[in-house]
C-alpha cells in the first residue's frame, strides 16, 4: 500500500518535471485545426464558477455557441483558488479540447499546466493575465493603464482631488488588479498633487471575498482616521467597502470606487454611499475570448485592428512593445442614473 | 484549591495569555483595540467561526473529524434562500432558520449514518459528503451569488446596540445574531456537562470500546453528533448571509481549516477525549483577533500570511507539545508503578 503510494507520488513528480517550466515560444499560425469546425471543443475557464461576474461571462459563452454552432462551454473551479483552477484545466486537457480560454487566478501558478496544453497543440487564450508566458495571446477589454487611470479619475472626482487614499486588490498575486492600481497611483502622482498614497498600507488584499473587503475597510478607517478614499479593483471591493462606510457613519466623508456589477452596488449607488463604479461587460469578454480562439483554430493571422465581434472588442490593438497582449476599448461608468439599465 | 501545576497543564491559560499579549500589542500600535466599536467589530466577526467551532469541537472530542460543515452550511442556506425568494415569503426569519436547520439535519444525518452505522472513517466520509454537497450546490442548483429575501434582509438590519468611538466618531453595530451564538453556547455547555449524551461524547473519544462496554450507545451518540453539527451548520449559514444581506455560496467554503485550527489551538486534543468550550471560544477569539487586526498592528499586506501561519504553527505546536509531554509523564508513572 505504502509502496504503491510512493510509486504514484514519484510518477506524478516525474511528469511534473517533464512539463516545460519555461515558456517555449509557439507560432500561433501552427495551431490551425485540421478538424472540421463542427468537431471543435472550446472551453472557457473562469476564476470562480459562482461569482456573478463569471455567471454573466457564461451568458456570452452560450451566446457564442448559439451564434456559431461551435461546441463552446464554460467550466470553472467552485471557488477562487489557483490550485483548483489548474485542476480544472488538467481535466480539460485530458478531455481533449481544442482550445482553452482562461481568466487566471494567478498566472504564475498556471504556467506549468498551460505549458502542457500548448505542447499538446491546444490553443491557449488568456484574459486578464497579461503576465502569462504560456499562452498564445492575452486579450484585455482595455489597457490596464487606461482602466487604472479611469478609476483614479473617478476617485479623485469624489475626493475633491485631495486627501489620503489607498489601493485594494483581490489578491496580491492578481496581475491585472495590481497593474490597474499601479497605473492609478502613477496617474495620481502626476495629476493630483494634493492626493497622497497611504504609505503604511499602500496595497490591501481582500482575498476576493466581500466580507474580507468589509472587514479590511473597517480596520483601515479605524487605524488611519485621515484616510479619505479607497481605490478598489475587484468587483467585490465597492459593495464591501460601501457597507463599512455606511456602518461606520462615514457616508460623504470616505469614498470608494472599483470595477463593479450593477446589481451588487445598486443599493449603495441609490443611497449615495457610492457615486459610481466602472464596468466592462463580462458577457462581451467571454464572447471575445471564444472569437479569438476560433480565429486561431481557423489559422487567421492576428494583427492590429482585428475584430473579435463583441461590442468594444471590434478593433483590438497590441499593447505597446508586446506581440501577445491585445487590448480593446470601452468601459462604462455606472451611476445611480443608469444602474437599472443593464439587466444584471 | 486548583494547583498551579494543574493550571499550567491546560492550554486555556496559554491561549488567554496570547490573546492578552496580542490585544496589548494592538492597543500600543493603534490605540484602537479597547475602543467600543473595535470590540463590537471583533464580536461580529467572531459569530460565524464560533458557531461552527462548537460542533467541530464536539466531533473532535468524540475522536472524529468533520470537514463538511461549511459545505452543509452553504447548501442549506442557499436552498433556503432560493426557496424563500421563489415563494415571495416575507414573514418571520424563524422560518428561514427552521428550513436551513432542517436541511442541515438531513445532510448531517447522512454523515452520521455512514460514520455511526457503517463505521466508515470520519475524515473520508466528511471529505466525500463535503464534495457531494458543494457539487450539488454548484451542479444541480448551479448556485451563484444571490440577493436575500426580505425576511433575511430585515433580520440582517436588526442590531442590539451601536458602539461609538468617542475620539473618531466611528460607529459599529452589534448584530442580533450574537444572541444565537450565546444560546448555542449555553445549550452546548449543558449538553456536554450535564447529560449522559454529553459525557458519552467524551467517553467514546477517550476509548470507544471501553465506552461501548460501559453501556454507551456509541452508534446513537455518533448519529446525534453529526445531526447536531448539521443543524448548527444550517443555522450558521442563515446567520452569515443575513449579516451581509448577500448570499454568496462560496463565502464559507474553506473555513473548515481555520475553524479546526482554532479548535485545536483552544486545547482540544485531535486524538479525542479532551476539549472544552472555553478553550474553543478562546481559540476562535485568538484567530479572529489576529485576522482582523493585522492592519491595526501595521503589518503590510505582503506579510500577513507569514504572520498568521507563524501564529498557527506556534499555537498548535504548544498544544501538541503538551499532549506529548502528558503522555510521556503518564507512561513514566506507569512504568514506575510496574
Amino acid at each position: 500500500m505504502k509502496r504503491r503510494f510512493l510509486l504514484v507520488v514519484s510518477l506524478v513528480m516525474v511528469f511534473a518535471l517533464a512539463v516545460p517550466l519555461f515558456a517555449q515560444s509557439y507560432d500561433p499560425m501552427s495551431f490551425k485545426s485540421k478538424k472540421p469546425m463542427s468537431q471543435w471543443k472550446i472551453a472557457l475557464v473562469p476564476k470562480d464558477a459562482t461569482n456573478a461576474w463569471f455567471v454573466r461571462m457564461e451568458v456570452g459563452v452560450k451566446q457564442f455557441a448559439k451564434d456559431t454552432g461551435i461546441n463552446a462551454f464554460q467550466k470553472g473551479p467552485a471557488k477562487t483558488d489557483a490550485a483548483m483552477q489548474a485542476q480544472v484545466i488538467e481535466d480539460l486537457i485530458a478531455q481533449g479540447v481544442d482550445a482553452i480560454c482562461v481568466v487566471p487566478v494567478d498566472p504564475a501558478a498556471l504556467e506549468p499546466v498551460l505549458g502542457l496544453a500548448l505542447s499538446r497543440g491546444i490553443v491557449v487564450i488568456d484574459h486578464e493575465g497579461a503576465s502569462q508566458q504560456n499562452c498564445l495571446y492575452d486579450i484585455e477589454a482595455f489597457s490596464n493603464q487606461g482602466l487604472g487611470q479611469t478609476i483614479m479619475v473617478e476617485l479623485a472626482k469624489m475626493m475633491g482631488e485631495k486627501g489620503v487614499y489607498t489601493t485594494m486588490v483581490g489578491n496580491v498575486t492578481n496581475a491585472s488588479h495590481n497593474e490597474w492600481a499601479d497605473a492609478g497611483v502613477a496617474y495620481a502622482k502626476a495629476h493630483y498633487p494634493n492626493m497622497t498614497l497611504l504609505a503604511a498600507e499602500p496595497r490591501v488584499e481582500i482575498m476576493d471575498n466581500l466580507d474580507t473587503a468589509y472587514e479590511r475597510a473597517k480596520e483601515l478607517f479605524k487605524k488611519y482616521p485621515n484616510l479619505k478614499g479607497i481605490f478598489g479593483t475587484s468587483s467585490l471591493s465597492s459593495p464591501g467597502v460601501a457597507r463599512a462606510i455606511e456602518e461606520l457613519g462615514l457616508k460623504g466623508k470616505a469614498f470608494v470606487t472599483s470595477v463593479g456589477l450593477p446589481n451588487e452596488n445598486k443599493v449603495y449607488l441609490k443611497d449615495g454611499t457610492l457615486q459610481s463604479v466602472l464596468l466592462w461587460d463580462p458577457r462581451d469578454a467571454g464572447y471575445a475570448q471564444l472569437a479569438m480562439a476560433v480565429k486561431i483554430l481557423k489559422g487567421e493571422k492576428i494583427e492590429n485592428g482585428c475584430n473579435l465581434t463583441a461590442p468594444g472588442w471590434t478593433s483590438m490593438q497590441f499593447a505597446p512593445g508586446s506581440t501577445k497582449v491585445l487590448q480593446g476599448k470601452g468601459w462604462i461608468t455606472i451611476t445611480k442614473d443608469n444602474v437599472d439599465s443593464f439587466g444584471f | 484549591m486548583i494547583s498551579l501545576r494543574r493550571i499550567t497543564k491546560r492550554s486555556e491559560p496559554y491561549v488567554l495569555a496570547a490573546i492578552i499579549l496580542l490585544s496589548l500589542l494592538i492597543q500600543v500600535r493603534s490605540g484602537q483595540f479597547f475602543s467600543g466599536n473595535n470590540l463590537v467589530d471583533l464580536a461580529r466577526s467572531l459569530i460565524v467561526p464560533a458557531l461552527f467551532s462548537v460542533g467541530c469541537m464536539m466531533v473532535i472530542v468524540s475522536g472524529g473529524i468533520d470537514v463538511s460543515f461549511p459545505a452543509i452550511a452553504s447548501l442549506a442556506m442557499y436552498v433556503t434562500d432560493k426557496l424563500l425568494l421563489a415563494s415571495n415569503y416575507s414573514g418571520n426569519v424563524i422560518l428561514a432558520y427552521a428550513i436551513s436547520a432542517g436541511l442541515g439535519l438531513l445532510m448531517g444525518a447522512l454523515n452520521g449514518f455512514l460514520i455511526g452505522f457503517l463505521r466508515l472513517p470520519t475524515l473520508v466520509v466528511t471529505l466525500g459528503t463535503s464534495s457531494l454537497y458543494t457539487g450539488l450546490m454548484f451542479g444541480a442548483f448551479s448556485a451563484s451569488a444571490s440577493d436575500v429575501p426580505p425576511s433575511i434582509a430585515k433580520h440582517g438590519k436588526e442590531i442590539l446596540f451601536t458602539a461609538t468611538n468617542p475620539t473618531m466618531g466611528l460607529t459599529s453595530n452589534m448584530p442580533s445574531q450574537i444572541l444565537i451564538l450565546i444560546a448555542v453556547l449555553i445549550l452546548a455547555f449543558f449538553l456536554l456537562r450535564y447529560t449522559m449524551l454529553g459525557r458519552g461524547i467524551y467517553a467514546i473519544g477517550g476509548d470507544e470500546t471501553a465506552a461501548e462496554r460501559a453501556g454507551f450507545n456509541v452508534r446513537g451518540i455518533k448519529m446525534f453528533l453529526y445531526c447536531f453539527v448539521g443543524v448548527l451548520a444550517g443555522i450558521t449559514g442563515i446567520a452569515r448571509i443575513s449579516m451581509m444581506s448577500y448570499a454568496d455560496p462560496s463565502t464559507m467554503l474553506g473555513m473548515e481549516m481555520t475553524v479546526i485550527a482554532a479548535v485545536v489551538l483552544g486545547g482540544t486534543r485531535v486524538t479525542g477525549g479532551m476539549g472544552t468550550l472555553t478553550g474553543t471560544i478562546l481559540g476562535v477569539a485568538l484567530m479572529t483577533i489576529l485576522s482582523n487586526s493585522l492592519i491595526l498592528i501595521g503589518i503590510p499586506t505582503y506579510w500577513t500570511r507569514v504572520f498568521t501561519g507563524a501564529v498557527i504553527i506556534i499555537g498548535t505546536g504548544v498544544t501538541a507539545h503538551q499532549t506529548i509531554s502528558t503522555r510521556r509523564r503518564r507512561a513514566q508513572s506507569q512504568k514506575a508503578a510496574a
